[in-house]
């Protein structure tokens, strides 16, 4: 904000407004900075009675152990996989079930798309209830590609949502102008509509593959194997059991296990953003 | 080219009937221009010569092909909608030569084709913007500029410049007309602006509630409408119309009577509806009394808005002068002119 907006205020405003903003802020952030703080610390002095909120003696032995004594490498691959495979898989799916939705007119559209983003209601452990013996039953339990596909049943509803409000403003006249230049069903498709719906597909890429790279749940039912385990639950099982609880070292795989996300959220935010407040507003 | 020919075409949405066997004959090379208030239907026949709405009865041909069952893309058409439809994340080189891209034509053909185009419409400077970077008039070449390259067999047009402003609409519609001229393409342009469709068109449709009222020259239209909702909408200002009650000898308005004029209809003495166009009064001292609302002079002529007998009137007079609210004229409409309607049925009982 312009500070001079700022200083034409009332202080008392103007302070309030900050202390709120602060409040905000660190409510966010804490855990963050929390999960920072305590990766720099020594396991010994992470539960003393006054915590240090600024470590005098940082120490990477921590960072040393979550590489060296975890499956970390394992997990981060598994992860990109299971992540990486089911945002492709959403966000091709969603873009050619919003596309159909909005752009056609068949009997039952509007019931069908109903049912499918219905499915959004259920709690999401629900949801694994019925996946489980699905999964069993197809012979993909303990499997990436079975996680892979379980991810993608839960993020599809939203996507196609989002990508039905973007396909709902695109102007007709754009599609029948193509029709008329000669082009094919799937030529619109690929050199119109695609191109043209690029923020809104990569929201809905970042939205699945973030959702998919914080679970635990699903992949912590769905995969037993230690070597097909994802990052959550592997750093879960890794440096907290029954005998053991290694808070220092799990703190540093987190961070370690946040950095991708963090990266390309860093480097999409402008279409996410972009990608879900289309068509809130007129342009 | 070719000629477009549409018989008792009808189209329907469930059970919502918009158009109601609908006949045109489009010769080739002929600039028709479909009219009519919005809702008539009009912007609908098109897109069904288009292919972008199918027929529910009758035919289209274009050329001697029935083409009610072939797609868009097979009828050689081009089409420029009232939202110009640019794809916007192509150059104008780009939007221009995507029909042609499509078809897999060589780098030279696109170019031969593009470049010409271009030269034709001014766009030669602008071929590497984007349609975001454009002014409305130029848009709205490229828009045509893309249906030009492909070399249709006709030109299908959607209101094209109704997102112009007043100007450059005026501008376009030459430019429009001169392309015509040029190229000699059947074209059918759907427009709601009868200005547009008596200054462009070699042939007028005049639309309502999906049925054809008259097809003719701009002219005829002008001097022989078929019925009161063509005198009405065709012209500006509209046609007056009048109530006068008819005898052998008289024609009386406002309670005054005039001479029983020599080019009457032979009809029997009834009441009748006067349509007079604004341009066909004069002033005289034995006219209708018409009260004076408001005097609007325009430099070579003067436009008097009043009343007849409690009927509002709009007339047009050459000469220049000054007149109060509420002062009393009086008018006489150049009796060979007026065109005498049924009361009932509104239809010209002239012809």
């Amino acid at each position: 904000m312009n500070p001079l907006v700022l200083a034409s205020r009332r202080p008392v405003a103007v302070i309030a407004r900050a202390l709120a903003l602060l409040f905000l802020v660190s409510f966010l952030f804490f855990p963050v900075y929390w999960m920072m703080v305590t990766a720099l610390k020594p396991n010994q002095q992470i539960f003393v009675q006054f915590p240090e909120f600024i470590p005098t003696h940082p120490v990477l032995d921590n960072f040393k152990r979550a590489i060296s004594q975890s499956n970390l490498p394992t997990y981060l691959v598994n992860s990109m996989i299971t992540a990486g495979g089911s945002s492709l898989l959403t966000t091709t799916l969603a873009a050619l079930a919003a596309y159909g939705f909005a752009k056609y007119r068949f009997s039952g559209r509007f019931a069908t798309m109903n049912i499918m983003i219905g499915a959004q209601m259920f709690p999401f452990a629900v949801i694994l209830i019925s996946l489980y013996p699905m999964m069993q039953s197809a012979g993909l339990l303990d499997t990436l590609t079975g996680l892979t596909i379980a991810y993608v049943v839960f993020a599809l509803p939203p996507a196609i949502y989002i990508l039905f409000s973007f396909y709902s403003r695109l102007p007709n006249e754009l599609i029948e102008a193509a029709r008329i230049d000669g082009a094919s069903e799937i030529a619109i498709l690929r050199r119109i509509v695609l191109p043209l719906s690029k923020p809104a597909l990569i929201s809905v890429a970042v939205y699945s593959f973030t959702w998919a790279w914080n679970d635990l749940l699903y992949s912590l039912t769905l995969v037993t194997s230690d070597n097909l385990r994802t990052i959550g639950p592997g750093l879960l099982l890794t440096f907290f059991g029954e005998m053991q609880q290694d808070w220092g070292g799990a703190m540093a795989a987190a961070i370690l296990a946040s950095l991708p996300a963090v990266i390309i959220f860093a480097f999409l935010q402008r279409f996410f953003v972009a990608g879900l407040t289309s068509g809130a507003v007129k342009s | 080219m070719s000629s477009v020919r549409i018989e008792n075409a009808s189209k329907a949405y469930g059970g919502l009937k918009i158009l109601h066997e609908v006949s045109v004959d489009v010769a080739d090379g002929e600039f028709v221009v479909l009219v009519g208030p919005s809702g008539c239907g009009k912007s609908t026949l098109l897109r069904m010569i288009a292919g972008l709405e199918n027929v529910t009865s009758g035919t289209i041909s274009i050329g001697e092909k029935v083409v009610n069952n072939v797609l868009p893309k097979d009828r050689d058409i081009a089409m420029v909608f009232q939202s110009y439809a640019l794809y916007p994340h192509m150059t104008v080189a780009e939007n221009m030569a995507f029909s042609l891209m499509l078809k897999k034509a060589s780098r030279q053909q696109i170019a031969a084709k593009v470049g010409p185009a271009a030269q034709i419409l001014g766009l030669t400077p602008l071929l590497d913007r984007y349609p975001r970077q454009l002014s409305g008039g130029q848009r709205q070449r490229v828009a045509m500029g893309r249906a030009i390259v492909r070399d249709p067999q006709v030109f299908l047009f959607d209101e094209p410049l109704s997102n112009l402003d007043a100007n450059l609409r005026v501008t376009m519609r030459g430019e429009i007309r001169a392309l015509h001229q040029k190229l000699g393409t059947t074209t059918v342009y759907v427009t709601h602006d009868q200005v547009e469709a008596m200054t462009m068109a070699d042939k007028i449709v005049v639309m309502r509630e999906g049925r054809i009222e008259q097809v003719g020259h701009p002219l005829e239209l002008y001097d022989q409408p078929r019925n009161m909702f063509v005198g009405g909408f065709i012209g500006s200002p509209s046609m007056n119309f009048l109530e006068a009650t008819l005898d052998e000898a008289s024609l009386t308005i406002g309670g005054i009577a005039l001479r029983r004029p020599e080019t009457m209809p032979n009809v029997d003495a009834a009441t009748v509806i006067c349509g007079i166009r604004p341009e066909h009064f004069e002033l005289r001292d034995d006219g209708v009394p018409m009260e004076v609302a408001v005097v609007e002079p325009l430099g070579s002529e003067t436009q008097v808005i009043g009343t007849i007998a409690g009927q509002s009137l709009v007339c047009i007079l050459k000469q220049r002068l000054r007149a109060r609210q509420g002062e009393i004229l009086y008018l006489a409409p150049q009796t060979d002119k007026v065109i005498y309607f049924d009361k009932s049925t509104q239809v010209n009982i002239g012809i």
